[in-house]
């Protein structure tokens, strides 16, 4: 792993376009800026390892039996992104 | 129940484009989302060039009606998404066959309806959801 050290206001950049900025130290946390292109996905590492997991788990061939689904408890609303509607 | 392909209707398809792929499968951009009247409100998210790799996916609302993940401006913008009604919800499920089956509403899949454009997102709000929320089933 690269370290390297930087102040408060300064940056690196990473690949010619990606530019980390240390924005604030406070304490144990460090806030930083990233301005990345839009299509580079930046996540926290361990949401990231947690929703990855998950995925990894979920992944089936696409052949098994399927539960059946109960209503959910709350009343149902009228949800736009509803994709099929009953 | 069977989901082999010869015992059921001609399913619904709809191919949809990841530019990032999903988490951990950052590779596979193309999948088909395919729709069997027989399995709603359950979907299949398959990867077009890979059959060996397919989740089940579910409209949020149908798990948990007040679901409301606060999307980034950021995923907003990079998905073209230019209010609420241009966008669809799914998340996908785990299955488990101890019936302890489950759903992802921490990283919801966003599609843009009208551009097929999709991306699995991490909403402003995801430490008010689990990766794991019951998925509740009737049998």
């Amino acid at each position: 792993m690269l370290v390297l050290s930087r102040k408060v206001g300064e940056s690196v950049i990473i690949d010619g376009q990606i530019i980390v900025k240390i924005v604030r130290v406070d304490g144990e946390a460090v806030r930083i800026g990233i301005e990345a292109p839009s299509e580079v996905p930046i996540h926290r590492q361990e949401i990231y390892e947690e929703i990855q997991r998950t995925n990894q788990e979920a992944r089936t061939s696409g052949r098994m039996p399927l539960p059946r689904l109960a209503k959910p408890a709350a009343p149902s609303r009228a949800a736009p992104t509803h994709p099929n509607p009953a | 129940m069977s989901t082999e392909p010869q015992n059921i209707s001609a399913p619904g398809c709809q191919k949809l484009h990841f530019p990032a792929g999903l988490l951990g499968f950052e590779r596979i951009k193309q999948f088909t989302l395919i729709s069997r009247q027989e399995e709603s409100p359950f979907k299949w998210l398959k990867a077009e060039h890979d059959e060996t790799i397919a989740f089940l996916v579910v409209s949020p609302f149908e798990v948990l009606t007040s679901y409301a993940p606060d999307i980034s401006n950021e995923d907003a913008a990079l998905l073209k998404l230019g209010g609420p009604g241009d966008a669809e919800l799914y998340n996908i499920v785990t299955l488990r066959r101890n019936g302890d089956s489950s759903v992802n509403l921490k990283g919801p899949i966003v599609v843009n309806r009208h551009t097929q454009v999709a991306k699995q997102v991490v909403p402003h709000n995801a430490s008010d959801y689990s990766v794991r929320h019951p998925l509740p089933t009737s049998d």
